[in-house]
């Protein structure tokens, strides 16, 4: 799967779990940037995202990701 | 605390005088659908129909108390209500393991409360954290 495919998914998970029509995501994009992408909503996140793809992340991976490129990334490695 | 999708629990309960009075004393909903028999009669009902939420407090019970493990906390709850609850209802609540993400410490759960009739009164999802 493409990067730009991810992203373009990731994305509409981003909007539909904060309920944020306004969201366009990039690669740079970080948690300071998004308005609610708080700790409580990046849990709602990463499990939004670990059903859309069908895949599972660690801890380790999470905590790894400085950026939304870097998250991407990581799908990549598990599609 | 060691979850498996696909594991079940299954708990009773019982809307008993003790709940029923104790909910209205608390919370103060006396709609006559909850209070007024012949209201609530007239309306179709058997008889005095249980605030719905006492489910949910049925639910918290089961999260808090009756799980493998007291490290937890409900993220969130969807509850669909399908049939009354009366006065002295017995209830089975089984909940079953959907979905487990460890890497967020996230367990999903779906539900259900059945009457003694074995009829679904209730049915919803539960996502709870474990907390570290």
């Amino acid at each position: 799967m493409e990067k730009q495919d991810i992203l373009k998914t990731v994305n509409a998970v981003f909007i539909d779990t904060l309920d944020n029509e306004d969201i366009v995501l990039s690669y740079d994009t970080t948690a300071n940037d998004v308005e609610d992408w708080d700790s409580l909503n990046h849990i709602q996140l990463v499990v939004a995202i670990e059903k859309q793809f069908k895949i599972r992340f660690t801890s380790h991976e999470i905590q790894s990701w400085k950026n939304v490129g870097e998250m991407i990334d990581c799908i990549q490695t598990k599609v | 605390m060691q979850l498996t999708v696909g594991d079940k629990f299954t708990e009773k309960f019982i809307v008993s005088p003790v709940v029923y009075e104790g909910f209205i004393s608390i919370f103060k909903d006396k709609n006559p659908l909850h209070t007024d028999e012949s209201f609530a009669m007239g309306h179709g009902f058997k008889g005095l129909v249980m605030h719905g939420n006492i489910l949910n407090g049925f639910l918290s019970f089961f999260i808090g108390e009756c799980l493998p493990g007291k490290n937890v906390i409900i993220h969130s709850q969807e509850i669909q209500y399908k049939n009354p609850v009366y006065l002295n209802d017995e209830l089975l609540l089984t909940a079953e393991v959907t979905g487990i993400y460890e890497s967020v410490g996230v367990v999903e759960f779906k539900f259900n409360f059945k009457n003694s009739d074995a009829l679904m009164v209730a049915k919803g999802k539960i996502q709870i954290g474990l907390l570290k």
